[in-house]
């Protein structure tokens, strides 16, 4: 009965609240992507990082000048690992693919298994002791052995996420997987947690590892250092003679929680810009919300006047003007929201749709609150308007 | 006539502050917003030191490979190889300037590291960009042929590298442990121009990489240089038919590169490929994203309007019924509009003198340094007009339908 009222007040006004209505609309779909890059972002920051950068060094070099022959090429690599390893600062040393944690660079490869296709897999080929670098944590089965450079089947690691789209809840170890043409077959022999490579805001994605053979060495251009607490500057330059000497080439040594903070503040200067932005318009237009109710409770001051001498309350003249402009919010939202759920329908983007529901729910509650907050002060004001003097004006 | 519209608008924005506030707090923020956005536009955008020839300029900065049957794609820089042995052929090619992507290696002065990106360049480098020298001189074509290891400094790496002194060609300076000789420092280039910018301009023949490597794909990328304006559609031209006969690479069936003018060069960059140059697609994204954010507070702004022109229903009942046209109420409200959306313009204008000085102070991007000049000043000024009619216009319309007798009788 009373919201029949309202709706009957809202109606006849329909002209004055298009405008309204059409101001909650765009500002719902503003906050709606404000919340789910938000969202998204903090998804991925709440899972854990999977591995320890601190101190961890890469060094990038040029190998264009080293010899092309690939048995001297193994024993010029096997020498520099083991320099490298006997230095007091070093605690590990391992080979990687130019593709490892926060460096610009990405790999990705297609795999198959029982004919479905797995694509963009993140492909790492990495040295022995990578995992010794990067303190990576091992669920299930085994890390390379030596053994493993004259195996039939070549070997595989696999992440998580990937293990949980190819096999489920089910054991992965020992499987064979097929590469991007399906051709050769590669055989799991362990699973590690999820590292999320690309910084702290976004997934892990598939991943894949696999053993740097030395036919690879040919290509390779990056060594990454875990260095003790003792490693300063000082060791840094005489890293650097010592690896330029060797290659005699261009080198660059890098450290790690430099390229992490990099990476993070690729997302986070945007998102920064993006938030204060989106603050400034939601303050313009919570101010113009603010005072358009109030303007129009200054002009229905005949009807709330009248509304008093009959007998309503204070309370309930305001709770009618609020429960107003919360229905009028209402309708833009319905609208607003049948945007909004095409995104996790039609799951644009590839983002899990629980990133699109939460946001939905966090802007309607925003707006809601917007509106009240807008309307709660007018909404006092007509409370207190005595009927004597709103009808004598009249 | 005007001037009295004028008063009239002050004392109207005088009466309801707190509307007022809003209406200036609304466009002068977006005018900020706007105007911090052109201003950054227009330094990525229009000719920027050292590179102050783009309107005789064409760019070129990718090969691709593709496998159309196939799907596969393969895109890099372009190798030296191919300027030399293709480009330096075109007969409407005045000037070339090659260099190669930074590369970054560090030097270590005092326990303190620092990386310098360096370049390996030709000699007409220095001819087609306009680097302005503090000291020294670039290297010329007698350096190159006798691959002297000499260098050109930017001012930054002088001070990081050799701390506040003001001379130091013929210095050495060391990377990548080797030494090269000091023979020129130039004035800093700001990150914006991306291809140009480093920390230490060598001559390619100094390289450790074979350079003369028949290949198409390099570290590469050039700048060539027309006699004049009107030469640039015929380079262009003679660029396309110089693609038809570089041999597409085996494994491929098509091979693109282009010789782009500056903007549809960064387009391509972004969102294009080597079939399409992709500055229709930045191009509407963007105006889609502009007009999306002018929405907001237009709507807001017509709202308001809206709710202060009924305010004044019994002003313009009376001055209907002393017989003033609908004509000259609309045109009224209009100039009033445009007062407010002016003085919300100069309180954004200051605003944004304020934004770019802490943006510059900050040094988000390195050496970049906004300014506020004429063409900022322009499209700001265009945004204003088209904020006041846009505000302005539905709610005079509305106004101007509104009934003497109703208006009238509301008092």
């Amino acid at each position: 009965m009373m919201f029949r009222h309202l709706f009957k007040l809202i109606w006849n006004k329909r002209k004055q609240n298009f405008l309204f209505l059409s101001e909650i609309l765009v500002s719902f779909i503003v906050i709606f992507a404000v919340f789910s890059f938000l969202t998204y972002y903090y998804q991925n920051y709440s899972k854990p990082l999977g591995f320890a950068y601190k101190k961890v060094w890469s060094i990038s070099y040029d190998n264009g000048l080293l010899t092309k022959d690939r048995d001297s090429l193994s024993i010029f690599y096997d020498n520099l690992y083991n320099s490298l390893k006997a230095m007091p600062q070093i605690e590990e040393v391992s080979y990687s693919g130019s593709n490892f944690p926060y460096a610009n660079s990405t790999m990705t490869t297609g795999l198959h298994l029982n004919g479905k296709r797995f694509g963009y897999v993140n492909n790492y080929v990495i040295g022995a002791d990578y995992k010794k670098v990067w303190n990576i944590t091992l669920i299930a089965g085994r890390w390379f052995l030596p053994e493993d450079a004259v195996t039939k089947n070549k070997n595989l690691i696999i992440n998580e996420t990937l293990k949980k789209q190819m096999f489920g809840e089910g054991n992965a170890i020992g499987k064979l997987i097929g590469d991007y043409e399906d051709k050769e077959k590669m055989k799991v022999i362990g699973v590690v947690q999820d590292i999320k490579a690309n910084g702290d805001f976004w997934p892990a994605g598939n991943a894949m590892f696999s053993r740097l053979d030395t036919g690879y060495l040919r290509n390779n251009h990056n060594i990454l250092v875990k260095v003790r607490d003792g490693a300063d500057a000082t060791f840094e330059s005489q890293l650097y003679k010592i690896m330029t000497n060797t290659m005699k080439n261009s080198v660059e040594i890098q450290h790690l929680s430099e390229m992490r903070d990099a990476k993070n503040e690729v997302t986070i200067i945007p998102m920064v810009i993006f938030i204060i932005i989106a603050g400034f318009l939601i303050i313009n237009v919570a101010l113009g919300l603010f005072g358009v109710l109030w303007y129009n409770i200054n002009k229905r001051k005949s009807e709330i006047g009248l509304r008093r001498a009959i007998g309503a309350s204070g309370s309930s003249v305001s709770y009618q003007l609020v429960m107003e402009a919360m229905i009028l919010a209402t309708m833009s939202l319905i609208i607003g929201c049948f945007f909004a759920i095409q995104f996790p329908l039609l799951s644009v983007f590839n983002i899990p749709a629980s990133v699109y529901i939460v946001a939905m729910l966090l802007s309607i509650l925003f707006i809601y609150l917007l509106v009240f907050a807008c309307s709660l002060y007018p909404g006092k004001q007509a409370a207190g308007i005595h009927p004597a003097i709103a009808l004598h004006e009249e | 006539m005007l001037k009295n519209y004028f008063k009239i608008a002050i004392a109207v924005l005088k009466r309801r502050k707190f509307f007022t506030f809003i209406s200036l707090f609304g466009i002068s923020f977006t005018l900020t917003i706007l105007m911090v956005t052109t201003a950054f536009m227009d330094k990525v955008l229009s000719p920027d030191y050292p590179d102050l020839k783009r309107e005789r300029s064409l760019y070129v900065g990718s090969m691709e490979y593709k496998n159309t049957k196939e799907g596969w794609m393969n895109r890099s820089d372009v190798s030296f190889y191919f300027f030399k042995h293709y480009v330096s052929t075109l007969k409407t090619v005045d000037k070339m300037a090659i260099s190669s992507n930074p590369k970054a290696s560090n030097a270590y002065v005092n326990n303190k590291k620092i990386v310098i990106a360096y370049k390996y360049t030709n000699a007409d480098y220095w001819n087609v960009l306009e680097y302005r020298f503090l000291e020294g001189k670039p290297f010329s074509q007698k350096e190159i042929d006798n691959a002297d290891k000499v260098a050109v400094i930017s001012e930054e790496t002088r001070k990081d590298y050799f701390g506040d002194v003001t001379h130091v060609v013929g210095q050495y300076i060391s990377a990548d442990n080797i030494n090269y000789r000091v023979i020129g420092v130039v004035a800093n280039v700001s990150k914006t121009v991306n291809s140009l910018s480093g920390d230490m301009y060598l001559p390619y023949t100094v390289s450790t990489e074979n350079y003369n490597k028949p290949d198409l794909m390099g570290p590469y990328n050039a700048v060539l240089l027309a006699k004049s304006k009107a030469d640039v559609p015929k380079m262009q031209k003679e660029f396309q038919q110089m693609m038809r006969r570089v041999p597409v690479p085996k494994d491929f069936d098509k091979v693109y590169s282009n010789a782009d003018p500056f903007f549809a060069s960064m387009t391509r960059r972004i969102a294009g490929d080597g079939a399409n140059n992709g500055t229709t697609r930045v191009v509407s994204i963007m105006s889609i994203f502009v007009l999306l954010f002018l929405l907001l507070p237009t709507i807001n702004l017509v709202n308001i309007n809206v709710t202060r022109i009924m305010e004044r229903s019994s002003e313009i009942g009376v001055r209907k019924a002393f017989g003033a046209s609908s004509k000259t109420l609309v045109y009224q409200f209009i100039v009033e509009n445009m007062i407010l959306t002016f003085l919300g313009g100069l309180i954004g204008f200051v605003l944004s003198l304020l934004a770019i000085y802490l943006i510059n102070g900050a040094n988000i991007i390195s050496n970049m340094r906004l300014s506020m000049n004429f063409t900022v000043l322009f499209y700001s000024f265009i945004a204003c007009i088209f904020f006041g009619l846009i505000s302005g216009v539905y709610p005079a319309w509305r106004m101007s339908k509104l009934n003497v007798v109703k208006a009238l009788k509301a008092q």
